[in-house]
């Protein structure tokens, strides 16, 4: 069955070429602004899924992150000039390490809880964080809202570096976690979804390894959370630190599938272009939210691994068929494309696809 | 020669039951060590706290010659203390040979390597041969039947080279076939230098396998001895017929 050998980097560099060639075709500019949306929330749920999708610990608090790389990136460009537009990007890493230390800070308290305290935990963080965006006036401007340098890109193409910098961070994001489900840490994390008190008695570091994809998960988010405020220009703490952000970060991911390189991403495409086209159609009604929670109910009443892992399944239940009616010998049950396991309906996380 | 472990005064109360009642024992090297009595007499109980899954409200545990009381379950593990559930936990997502390689207690830096190293893969099939659980190496765990899903726990455990390891009921649930099984693993393991404490309900199984016996009564020891003294005893004649 895996006779194209790297077929599956083969896959990403196409993925990420197509979507690097897409600002060539000339597209309007509310469709490369949809699009720029939709690269923002796949970055942030394969962030999310990263330590979500992989340890099973539902995280509310990531759009706290997004708010303090919003904030991070704007105060520091209230006292640096900006002459080529491209600074603010240059600072992203930065950004991401500062989040990733807060994340390592404020995780080592919220990870001692789990499953249904770790989200309130968490969805607390995230209204402390607002409150305090809210409130710090001296520093955040409060409810009068941050104004951020104006990218001096040329109105044609404004888009556009931000479109860049976002697909690269999408590839770097999805060669993260593909490496990370390659490894042993992904095979730790998984241990940790699967029974974590198990784990912990067999010498997985449950703690560090839960720390760790944590703070990397909340990093990136906050790099998205700058980019998302030097496309706005202007920021407020009601929309960098929505819980809205969160809950699509969760959405997207659980619509695509959890636990797997592309669910995410299938999420994102799916969710927030289809939010995006809606919102945009009926126009400032807010009934475009009740047709974007259709959409997603439909799926998961249909699928409720989602999108990638129900796939996964069907395509294993057809291998096994067609390895049962083939002749000759029935395959040996340690043969390496687990045909004996064809019909498991629920893979959740193994080696990357 | 010195315990391997020993225990001492060990109590845990839960609201107001004491489970383990000021329980003392000793381990020795080599030894293949029961641990019977009623149930509700707080075998688990005291596995639970000598393997650092709960903290005892007071007493010692020793092991390998330093004070591990309280201690965390990760590194008793490493250290070469390793044990496995009454009802049998495996992780059923992942795979048999994935079950085996995330048990081997490797360090940080192994984090960042392959999933499954050519050298992993190379000592889980060892394992899976001794175990006779080749064919299943490619199966989810979950696709296991329940005595099969013992014998990985077991075989798992044995991936941190442990020096003893601590069975809870490694014959309960399964069938005849499966506990003739479990007991060889049991004694091969045993010829090869591992120390063993069982909890085992099955007194054939125990008179076959184990030496000494203890007998723990309200989370208390009441009787160590030889396994032909067990059967006579009137304290642990009283404590089974509840007298
Ligand atoms: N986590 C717990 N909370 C409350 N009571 C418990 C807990 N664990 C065990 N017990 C109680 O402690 C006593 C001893 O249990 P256990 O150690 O499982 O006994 P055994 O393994 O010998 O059958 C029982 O009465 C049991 O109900
Ligand atoms: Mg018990």
């Amino acid at each position: 069955m895996r006779s194209i050998p790297y077929a599956g980097q083969i896959r990403g560099v196409v993925f990420v070429a197509a979507l690097a060639s897409l600002p060539s075709f000339n597209l309007a500019h509310w469709s490369i602004n949809i699009a720029v949306f939709t690269l923002m929330f796949a970055v942030m749920s394969s962030a999310w899924n990263l330590f979500g999708g992989f340890t099973g610990y539902p995280s509310l608090g990531h759009a706290a992150f997004f708010g303090i790389g919003a904030y991070t990136l704007g105060l520091w460009f209230e006292h640096h000039a900006v002459t080529t537009g491209y600074e603010p990007f240059l600072m992203l890493p930065l950004v991401g390490l500062f989040a990733g230390l807060i994340g390592v800070v404020l995780g080592a308290i919220a990870l001692r809880t789990r499953a249904d305290v770790f989200a309130i935990v968490t969805i607390t963080l995230l209204f402390v964080v607002q409150t305090l965006a809210f409130n710090l006036r001296g520093l955040t401007h409060g409810a009068q809202g941050l104004a951020l340098p104006i990218p001096p890109f040329a109105a044609a193409t404004f888009e556009r570096p931000f479109y860049y910098v976002l697909v690269a961070l999408l590839a770097a994001t999805m060669a993260i976690t593909y490496l990370t489900m390659r490894s042993k840490l992904g095979l730790s994390l998984a241990a940790v979804r699967a029974d974590e008190d198990k784990a912990r008695g067999v010498g997985v570091r449950t703690l560090g390894v839960k720390l760790l994809t944590f703070s990397v998960s909340v990093g990136i988010t906050a790099m998205v959370g700058g980019i998302w405020a030097y496309y706005e220009s202007f920021i407020y703490p009601q929309f960098a630190i929505d819980p809205l952000i969160t809950i699509g970060m969760v959405l997207m991911t659980f619509l695509g599938g959890r636990g797997t390189l592309w669910g995410p991403v299938i999420g994102a495409l799916i969710l927030e272009t289809a939010q995006q086209t809606l919102a945009y159609e009926l126009g400032g009604s807010e009934y475009y939210l009740i047709a974007y929670a259709l959409v997603f109910l439909l799926v998961m009443l249909l699928m409720p691994q989602g999108i990638v892992p129900s796939i996964q399944s069907v395509v294993r239940r057809r291998r096994r068929r067609a390895v049962v009616d083939a002749p000759g010998p029935p395959p040996s049950a340690s043969s390496s494309d687990r045909t004996d396991v064809l019909t498991r309906d629920a893979v959740v996380v193994e080696g990357p696809r | 020669m010195a315990a391997l472990l020993e225990v001492e005064g060990l109590a845990k109360t839960f609201g107001s039951l004491r489970a383990v009642d000021g329980a003392s024992l000793a381990v020795e090297p080599h030894s293949i060590t029961a641990l019977i009595g009623p149930n509700g007499s707080g075998k688990t109980t005291l596995f639970n706290l000598i393997t650092g899954y709960l903290s005892p409200d007071s007493g010692h545990v020793r092991f390998d010659g330093r004070d591990v009381t309280g201690a965390n379950p990760g590194r008793l593990y490493r250290r070469g203390l390793s044990r496995t559930f009454q009802q049998a936990r495996v992780f059923p997502q992942l795979t048999v040979q994935e079950n085996l390689t995330v048990a081997a207690g490797y360090s940080w830096a192994q984090l960042f390597g392959r999933r499954m190293s050519a050298a992993d893969r190379e000592r889980v099939a060892r394992l899976l041969e001794e175990f006779r659980m080749a064919h299943v190496a490619d199966l989810f765990a979950s696709e296991l039947s329940y005595g099969q899903r013992k014998l990985l726990e077991f075989a798992a455990v044995l991936m941190s080279s442990p020096k003893l390891v601590l069975l809870d009921e490694p014959t309960a649930g399964v069938n005849p076939v499966m506990i003739a099984t479990m007991e060889q693993h049991i004694r091969e393991r045993h010829a090869a230098g591992v120390t063993f404490l069982i909890v085992e309900h099955d007194m054939p199984v125990v008179m076959r396998l184990c030496d000494p016996v203890v007998v723990l009564d309200q989370g208390r020891e009441i009787f160590t001895g030889p396994p032909q003294a067990v059967q006579t005893n009137p304290l642990v004649l009283d404590a089974y017929l509840g007298a």
